[in-house]
């Protein structure tokens, strides 16, 4: 069972994957990469120690810290690294600059608390300090971790939330030989799904995360990632047509209770990460739906549940998938679809990430800084798996398999990016989830309209406007 | 303490009183002194975590979410319009009204059984074990207890073993909670009768072959019934020979109504043959194949029934952790919705807290039981009073002051209720079973924190313990 309290969705990410990485492996992946001609990035010894506080722990904890090794080996630099247990760590870090001790470099799982932080002039400006290295992202990432034009963050960790995975081998009982592109063509290949007997979704609306999720792919694909910037922040309504619009899309998901696993009733009982297992379960058990949509977090709890899964749509040694989690099971995912008749922002992406921010100046800390800008920390983890990174100077071919390619590549390609929403929502964010719910439970125009009313007033209080 | 002891004491204390007055007098100062240096650590103690903390949230009440804006009262009336928060208030309402009467309740039959019964410390003990685990890991225990899958939740396993036996499910049910319907089931040949079964859209003569066709049936079911690929029926005289098949192929997946060979026949359905009139005639099975055969048949013609019994939907389960109301709410306007429904989720959780706390009640009412004046109840009883009217007359306002007591400290206990909560009810129900120091800390420390709010509802909390916790603290220095 999952213990959930109510994290937040970036800062409850499973942490299961890599527990099945062993020291072996870490070692070997750093050794391979420190002799890669990208270490030259930082040769110059410097020695002295800096502190960085993030949220990964536990094997992802390993994971980062092997990704900084070299760092360390080079500069002669002691890394003395905190993780702070999810969802602590944006009070962790208010908390410590109120308290005058601050950490040298913080790494913050959401662009909010560098806005806080930035407009408290508490954060250092990294323009000039990662120079050329600022080219290895796009200006979306860049322009996410800016405020007022100045840069105060580098991204090192993203997560893709443009992504719907399934189970191959249950697509091809119900005959569907190619992944949906566009949004009516999806609900068309879960009407044959379900046909096939097969419930082609296991939601994991038992809270409001994923809805919240859910919806904002909708939004952003429907509306643009323009008018996405402008409702985070309320200087659109919450009851504008464009809103309208995305809870209609979903309505036309969660309205036909018959595509959702265990119906509406078993999709609000629904937990993240069961809401996984249903799709990509253990040995044992058989699937029981078809797709799972949420973001590619969901990658670790597959991997999790059995090594026997394959990345791709061939199972081990090029054997067809299996719907048995026992033989030649495989996942896979496409990105979110768009709606057929408007695809001018197909290619907008919604995700997450973990960004590396300056609190206090020293030598030490700038150099880690311009090493977490460099490809070198990111392509360690990359090839430990578990991990996509929005740097471009990331070679996909140190991401383990095709899948995670095809992750990393939409989240370094994409050419407009959007955060999370309902991170960005402040005060009434677990309200907005709340009323995200109300809309699975009753997906009615008349409920929507209600909901729609509900929340601008809730957004009103929130941003005083 | 004995009655006779405690008289003693009483009649003693003014006198001792009387004798310390007498004493102060000489050194008063150095002795304030004294007694000030050792209450000094307690009292900066209470003064840093308690009484600083205090004034700082009423002070924190008054202003803006991050605490730099003077609000005035804004604060309180966004608790008092604020639909999330008013739900808070009713379960914290309900939780009042019925958990310190039910545990108290329990707790005096408790202890009055237990103080009957052979082994009657060993089963208190057992009653009691819960008072000493973490109310976290009883909150995740039964939210186990009651989640609706019945392979996980006992509760909804005992439902199921008592619904497969009254309402066993049919070999294809269909479950209207999952939003399946006949009419989805229904593809080639057949529609809804109106009566749970398909039935034939054309009617047959004898001699004619009938072909049926289902969807929505998954290669589970077909595995489980051991079904073979579709078989043909074939024409003969005075026969009518049919085939029910999974209208779905792989690899015509948008091809409905033909035969392929990737299709698997439907095993184990009772069909029926109709009289145009309705009656019917005879009743078979379908083979592994599908097939069906009804022969001897006069002259006529005929529907085919593919009957109920086959759909019988499966056990549904109990949303126990759920939000839908017990209390019929239809029609109310939202407002009134919210403040007028008890969601299951409040059950199921008070029915767990009465399982933490019980044993808690039983051991303070065993208490005061067992220094009641048992020639009391042995008259009562000699008087021919009957055990009931002996518990209920004698027992019970005898017992008034420890009842009490432990009505008084639930109802403290409960108008604080929280960890319960946010273990037990899942994140779907949360806001419906959330209570008011939960909303407290959702809004005080998840998402976007907006401290003034939560510190609003902290004060209103506070100020809504004090009639309870003045009632406590009378009784404490009347005991005195």
């Amino acid at each position: 069972m999952s213990f959930s309290v109510s994290l937040r969705r970036w800062e409850r990410r499973s942490v299961k994957l890599a527990t099945a990485v062993g020291g072996v492996v870490v070692l070997s992946a750093v050794l391979a990469l420190a002799d890669s001609p990208a270490s030259k990035a930082a040769t110059k010894h410097i020695g002295g120690s800096v502190t960085v506080w993030g949220e990964w722990t536990g094997p992802e904890q390993q994971d980062f810290e092997a990704a900084i090794t070299p760092f360390e080996t080079q500069t002669g630099i002691t890394v003395n690294y905190a993780g702070k247990p999810s969802g602590t760590m944006d009070t962790a870090t208010e908390t410590a600059v109120k308290g005058g001790k601050p950490p040298n470099v913080a790494i913050l799982p959401d662009p909010g608390t560098l806005r806080i932080l930035a407009a408290e002039h508490a954060l250092v400006p990294v323009s000039s300090i990662i120079g050329k290295e600022r080219a290895n992202f796009s200006s979306a990432w860049n322009t996410l971790a800016s405020v007022k034009g100045k840069q105060y963050g580098v991204w090192f960790k993203g997560a893709n939330k443009n992504t719907i995975w399934y189970n191959p081998a249950e697509f091809a009982a119900a005959g569907i030989t190619s992944t949906p592109t566009t949004w009516e063509q999806l609900l068309a290949d879960a009407g044959t799904l379900k046909s096939a007997g097969i419930p082609p979704f296991s939601l994991c609306t038992d809270v409001g995360w994923p809805v919240a999720d859910l919806w904002q792919n909708l939004y952003l694909k429907s509306a643009g990632a323009a008018d996405y910037n402008k409702l985070a922040v309320h200087d659109l309504k919450w009851t504008d047509p464009t809103v309208t619009t995305a809870f209609n899309l979903l309505a036309e998901l969660v309205g036909q209770p018959s595509y959702l696993l265990g119906g509406t009733q078993g999709a609000l009982n629904s937990t993240y990460p069961g809401c996984v297992d249903k799709v990509f379960p253990a040995p044992g058990s058989q699937p029981q739906a078809a797709m799972v949509i949420e973001a590619d977090f969901v990658v670790n709890e597959i991997n999790a549940n059995s090594s026997n899964y394959t990345a791709g749509t061939k199972g081990t040694g090029g054997a067809t998938c299996t719907t048995d989690p026992s033989k030649t099971p495989c996942y896979d995912f496409f990105p979110f679809p768009y709606p057929a008749s408007d695809s001018k922002y197909s290619s907008a992406l919604q995700g997450a990430g973990d960004v590396a921010t300056l609190l206090k100046s020293t030598p030490q800390s700038r150099a880690f800084i311009k090493y977490i800008a460099s490809p070198q920390g990111a392509a360690i983890w990359a090839h430990l798996g578990g991990f996509t990174s929005p740097n471009k100077a990331v070679s996909l071919s140190d991401y383990p398999d095709p899948v995670t390619r095809a992750d990393a590549k939409e989240l370094v390609d994409a050419k407009s990016f959007v955060f999370s929403l309902d991170d960005l929502q402040g005060s009434w964010e677990p309200d907005l989830w709340a009323d995200m719910l109300s809309v699975v439970k009753t997906p009615t125009a008349a409920n929507i309209a209600a909901v729609e009313q509900t929340m601008n007033a809730q957004a009103t209080t929130a941003f005083g406007h | 303490m004995t009655p006779r002891l405690r008289l003693l004491m009483t009649a003693a204390t003014p006198e001792i009183t009387r004798l310390g007055g007498l004493h102060r007098a000489p050194g008063r100062r150095r002795r304030h002194l004294t007694s000030l240096a050792f209450l000094a650590p307690a009292a900066i103690w209470l003064l840093v975590v308690v009484v600083y903390p205090s004034f700082a949230t009423i002070r924190y009440s008054f202003y803006n979410e991050s605490a730099s804006r003077f609000v005035g009262l804004g604060n309180y009336k966004a608790v008092f319009s604020t639909a999330a928060i008013l739900v808070a208030f009713r379960n914290n309402i309900i939780w009042v009204l019925v958990f310190p009467f039910l545990v108290t309740v329990i707790g005096l039959m408790l202890a009055v059984l237990t103080e009957r019964i052979r082994w009657g410390t060993a089963f208190k003990t057992i009653i009691v074990m819960p008072v000493v685990f973490s109310a976290t890991a009883s909150a995740l225990v039964w939210r186990t207890i009651f989640d609706l899958d019945p392979h996980v939740g006992v509760v909804n396993a005992l439902e199921q073993t008592v619904s497969d036996f009254v309402h066993p499910p049919g070999a294809y049910p269909v479950n209207g909670y999952a939003g399946q319907s006949l009419a989805g089931l229904a593809s080639t040949g057949v529609r809804p009768d109106g009566h749970g079964s398909l039935v034939s859209i054309s009617t047959f003569t004898a001699g004619r072959t009938v072909e049926l066709g289902l969807i929505g049936i998954s290669q589970q079911t077909l595995a489980l019934l051991a079904a073979r690929p579709a078989g043909a029926p074939t024409s003969r005289p005075g026969v009518i020979d049919g085939l029910v098949w999974r209208d779905f192929s792989p690899s015509h997946p948008g091809s409905r109504g033909h035969v392929y060979p990737d299709e698997d026949g439907l095993p184990d359905l009772q069909v029926s043959l109709l009289r145009t009139g309705g009656s019917a005639v005879a009743t078979t099975t379908t083979r592994p194949d599908g097939q069906f055969r009804f022969a001897n048949l006069g002259p006529g013609s005929f529907r085919v029934r593919i009957d109920s019994q086959n759909f019988t939907s499966s056990f549904e389960g109990t949303f126990w952790l759920g939000s839908q109301s017990v209390t019929p709410t239809g029609g109310l306007s939202q407002t009134a919705q919210a403040l007028l429904s008890v969601p299951l989720i409040d059950i199921a959780m008070i029915v767990a807290y009465l399982w933490m706390w019980a044993g808690f009640a039983m051991v303070i009412i065993a208490a005061g039981l067992s220094s009641l004046n048992r020639e009391v109840l042995e008259a009562a009883r000699i008087d021919g009073a009957s055990e009931w009217q002996v518990l209920k007359r004698v027992t019970t306002p005898m017992l008034a002051p420890v009842l009490g007591v432990v009505f008084v400290t639930m109802v403290i206990n409960v108008l604080k209720v929280f960890d319960i909560v946010l273990n037990m009810a899942p994140g779907s129900s949360q806001a419906a079973a959330s209570t008011l120091a939960f909303s407290m800390y959702t809004h005080g420390f998840e998402g976007g924190i907006h401290s003034g709010l939560a510190s609003a509802i902290a004060v209103i909390l506070f100020a809504s313990v004090i009639p309870a916790m003045a009632w406590n603290l009378k009784r404490i220095k009347g005991q005195m």
